[in-house]
């Protein structure tokens, strides 16, 4: 593979940087990712991302949560089987409790566990090609190009109305 | 929304972080004896023993007690305004749902330390926890007690790692303003989030699933804190309003100190054009309504006592109006039914100095309420031979004194070295006029 | 529709009346006060909606608080079906007669009618107020004066406010006299809030119905889009929840508080039969089913589907006033007290409250979502 090199531009507003994505989906530069100060759906509709699958993470920790509460209940009670203050040594009523807390918890165990594992965080190499002002006011697309296209690459950003620079 | 820049929105925010001055390390050292005084005092009681508290038979649960469902409730507004009012996509939470979620976190921490000081002998405390042992004794999770253990731990554990996750994008932008050790610091803090699309399409995910989780987590630990008393069947505690009417309660107390908080934080950090009167409006009305509900709940037990022709219950709540404790009785049903009705002014909604000091009074009227229902359903039961009287011990009012420095001290320390405004919350207003693009 | 509708009234008066007649009339005014209670319920917590919308200053639902608004005109209908219970007070009043140990300072006829009467006519009159402002101010608002608008939103707003107290107020009292009352022995001050969530509950589910046959009725010049169905799908999923949480509450303090004189009442309904089976039905329909089906996001806009759950859910709730009463009013019964008669007259109140919903859309256009055909 030929040396890349690394393009990043700078936009002011969402919209213009969703034209540049649109431009650069038809060109043969590669697109590598969009910085963003706030999640803006203008950009990742431009991006056609699909939806997130980290509910999947949270469903899952959901129903272990409920079964594992309900389940830590029922054999702590089957440990003593004896009946205390009337009550039953099994009784859903109660447990429903502990199973809806445990479903709440696990559930954001897994809603936690998804998003780290979906997102790839933490990871810090990627601060070394990113702009700081990404996280400011400015909308940040990083592209590469093969060497010797950089300025047309450049060039291209600046009439889609963003500031590029070299990285 | 005030048509702020993004850069504006961020200056205001990041200058609240630059080193702090004299004063403010004076009221945080204050503070800080403050929690001496209430950890000595502790440590004095576990040395000596629970006795030196005022509980004793009948009354055997008293100020920890109090103390304990006072700071759960003031958690409960944080997550109300951060998790219920987003999926209401009321776009007037954005600027104080981050003060609002650190108020939680902290005081849910605060309340957790109760169970524990109310324990005599703490070093025993892990028995409450299900682990295997060779005795084979378990937790009796049919007991409320036990469901609290599961509640209180959920909450706080939720709670912070809401409270985490929701604040990554903005230590992103304190750690690309920083310098120095700083920098390194708020990088690791901040995970290394860079604000890519597929970290932005994940988080917008997950916060949304964090709000619709934390909302009925919220509604059930205030509701389990309240079966620690409704699953007894002592008159006075032995109903089955108290579900929601704690959880009213526990909102109305937390929107209160939401009032406390924001009302100097705003003046000290010039958040005025951020936290603007119209959201100190809203957050009064919404006390309106939560202290009407509190007001109804007291009618309604009241009126049922009465229907219900049965002596013990008619008896206590006698008692609780007009007996030893009625001071105590009048105070709650002032503070909090009454006083919250001065809010339908609108003059008195728009006057900083009306909300702050109704919002102290309700808060005084709402820990008197936990009084009258711990004390007084304990002291005043079934049998008359059985009466007795409560009052705290002079411990017992510092770990009370040493809860609220810990609270402040905590909340202080906070403002002074995390965004205690959601900039990214702002600017998503700003930009579109409502809450996460979804 | 036009003669559809008088023709179940017809009907479900002449169930009642053959009831009455008959051997059981105790039937027939079992059937009419659970009617009563749960129609009434449904208009009531219908307009909540519009006011609590109004006093929040929500803008999403805009479309659907005329609709919303339109449920009050079962309220005089309400009103006299209220009076015409004294008709049958021998049979609705289990207490009456008894030896009450001391109630009887709160459970006589000529105070209970009195003072129910005296809520109802607050309520409804407060309503009525708002609606009527409602009316002037979406007048004003065609006439695009802007002078006196914010006057007559901060009327509504005080209005609204009273009929939310009110609201409160009547709906547990109705509860207390009505309902609880039937088991003079028994209290929950759960009950209350029980009832008004469950109003709110069901007018919410009645107002997706209406929504929907609007929507589906006059399809492209209909002001409903499928993110109003959304959100009211939302809205109501989470009263569905809210429901069985009071459910709940109430459920397991008396369960653990293990106390005789409360767990009789929940024994008989839950844990004996006949009434045993019908409590597990009131469960399946108006929440297991509810909860499972909601979870999904895209059902909630099929307006369809949501007519066919909500009458579900509304089936469910009319077997769980039933449970609720039935013990009581029809004590000692060893297979449930239910026939063809109780259809019928449900079907005649279903009458009543479509004909009223009708007449308010009819009477009053602005009510309806739809866009209007002249060009401005």
């Amino acid at each position: 593979m030929a040396a890349e090199k690394k393009v990043m531009a700078l936009f002011e507003n969402d919209t213009r940087a969703a034209s540049a994505i649109e431009g650069l989906a038809g060109s043969p530069w590669k697109l590598e990712q969009v910085h963003s100060p706030i999640p803006s759906s203008k950009i990742l509709s431009a991006l056609k991302v699909k939806k997130s699958r980290v509910g999947y993470f949270t469903l899952a920790g959901g129903i272990i949560g409920f079964l594992s509460g309900i389940s830590l209940a029922m054999y702590s009670g089957i440990q003593w089987n004896l009946v205390t203050s009337g009550k039953p040594v099994i009784a859903f009523i109660p447990f429903l409790i502990v199973g809806f807390e445990f479903t709440v918890l696990f559930a954001v165990f897994g809603n936690v566990l998804g998003f780290l594992l979906q997102t790839n965080l933490p990871e810090f190499r990627s601060l070394q090609v990113y702009d700081e002002r990404c996280s400011g006011e400015h909308f940040g697309i990083l592209a590469t190009c093969p060497e010797g296209q950089e300025n047309n690459l450049v060039a291209f950003f600046q009439e889609k109305g963003g500031e590029a620079k070299l990285i | 929304m005030p048509a702020m820049t993004y850069a504006q929105v961020e200056e205001t925010v990041l200058k609240t972080l630059r080193p702090a001055s004299l004063k403010y390390w004076a009221v945080v050292s204050l503070l800080f004896v403050g929690i001496l005084i209430g950890a000595g005092c502790w440590a004095y009681q576990i040395a000596i023993g629970i006795g030196v508290g005022g509980h004793n038979i009948p009354v055997v649960w008293g100020t920890y007690l109090i103390n304990f469902v006072f700071w759960v409730g003031i958690a409960h507004s944080g997550t109300l305004i951060s998790a219920i009012l987003y999926l209401f996509r009321a776009g007037w939470r954005n600027p104080i749902a981050r003060a609002a979620e650190t108020m939680t976190v902290f005081a849910v921490c605060i309340a957790g330390l109760f169970p524990f000081i109310h324990l005599g002998r703490v070093w025993m405390v892990y028995y409450m926890l299900p682990y295997p042992n060779e005795r084979n004794l378990w937790p009796n999770f049919q007991s409320p007690l036990v469901f609290d253990v599961v509640a209180i731990s959920t909450y706080l554990t939720v709670s912070s790692l809401f409270w985490y996750t929701g604040m990554l994008p903005d230590l992103a932008t304190v750690r690309d303003r920083a310098s120095g050790l700083r920098k390194k610091i708020y990088q690791i803090v901040s995970l290394g989030w860079t604000g890519r699309h597929e970290q932005w399409r994940h988080y917008t995910r997950a916060y949304l699933f964090f709000a619709a989780l934390a909302t009925p987590l919220v509604i059930s630990v205030h509701s389990v804190v309240s079966w620690d008393f409704a699953l007894g069947i002592i008159p006075g505690w032995h109903s089955t309003i108290f579900a929601p009417y704690f959880v009213a309660g526990a909102i109305h107390s937390g929107l209160a100190m939401v009032l406390t908080l924001m009302i100097p934080l705003r003046r000290i950090f010039r958040y005025e054009a951020i936290i603007t009167e119209d959201i100190l409006d809203n957050i009064a009305k919404t006390i309106i309504f939560t202290g009407l509900i509190v007001g109804y709940a007291y009618m309604v037990e009241y009126f049922l006592a009465w229907y219900s022709h049965n002596i013990v219950e008619q008896e206590s709540f006698r008692w609780r109006a007009f007996g030893d404790y009625s001071l105590q009785f009048w105070i709650m049903v002032i503070c909090n039914s009454v006083v919250p009705l001065l809010f339908f002014f609108r003059k008195v909604r728009r006057s900083i100095p009306w909300l702050f000091s109704i919002s102290i009074l309700i808060n005084i009227g709402m820990w008197f309420e936990r009084f009258v229902i711990i004390i007084g359903g304990a002291a005043h039961d079934f049998m008359p031979n059985a009466w007795g009287l409560y009052s705290p011990s002079l411990i017992e009012y510092a770990i009370l004194l040493g809860s609220f420095s810990l609270f402040f001290f905590l909340f202080l320390l906070f403002v002074k070295h995390l965004p205690s405004i959601s900039m990214t919350e702002l600017k998503e207003g700003i930009h579109q006029g409502g809450g996460h693009g979804r | 529709m036009n003669r559809i509708l008088p023709a179940l009234v017809i009907i479900g008066l002449g169930a009642f009346l053959f009831q009455v007649s008959g051997q059981h009339p105790e039937k027939a005014w079992q059937a009419y006060l659970v009617n009563f209670i749960l129609w009434s319920a449904v208009a009531q917590g219908g307009l909540l909606f519009s006011v609590v919308l109004h006093v929040t200053k929500a803008r999403w639902g805009r479309p659907l608080q005329g609709l919303a608004e339109s449920f009050a005109a079962f309220f005089p209908i309400s009103f006299v079906l209220f009076l015409l219970l004294f008709l049958g007070r021998t049979f609705v009043f289990p207490w009456l007669g008894g030896d009450l140990h001391g109630k009887d300072a709160w459970l006589t006829i000529p105070f209970l009618f009195s003072r129910d009467t005296a809520g109802l006519l607050i309520l409804y009159g407060l309503g009525f107020v708002y609606l009527y402002q409602g009316l002037k101010l979406k007048r004003s608002q065609n006439d695009k004066s802007e002078s006196g608008q914010e006057a007559l939103q901060s009327r509504m707003t005080v209005i609204g406010v009273l009929y939310i107290m009110a609201y409160a107020l009547v709906l547990s009292l109705l509860a207390f006299d009505l309902v609880m009352s039937a088991d003079p022995q028994w209290i929950s001050t759960l009950f209350a809030p029980y009832a008004f969530v469950k109003a709110f509950y069901v007018g919410l589910g009645a107002l997706i119905v209406v929504a929907a046959i609007v929507h589906l009725r006059h399809g492209e010049a209909s002001s409903l889009n499928p993110s109003h169905f959304h959100d009211l799908g939302k809205l109501f999923f989470g009263f569905c929840m809210l429901w069985a949480d009071f459910f709940y509450c109430q459920f397991i303090v008396i369960w653990y508080g293990n106390i005789p004189e409360e767990t009789s009442y929940i024994i008989q309904r839950t844990m004996t039969l006949p009434w045993s089976r019908l409590a597990w039905a009131v469960f399946i329909l108006s929440f297991v089913i509810p909860f499972i089906v909601l979870l999904n996001k895209q059902v909630k806009t099929k307006p369809r589907f949501m007519i066919s759950l909500c009458s579900l859910v509304f089936v469910g709730i009319w077997l769980e006033h039933f449970l609720l009463l039935g013990p009581a009013l029809s004590p000692g019964a060893d297979s449930l007290p239910m026939g063809m008669t109780d259809v019928l007259i449900t079907l005649g109140f279903l009458g009543l409250m479509a004909m009223a919903v009708r007449f308010a859309l009819a009477r009053f256009p602005e009510l309806l979502p739809v866009q209007k055909q002249e060009v401005k």
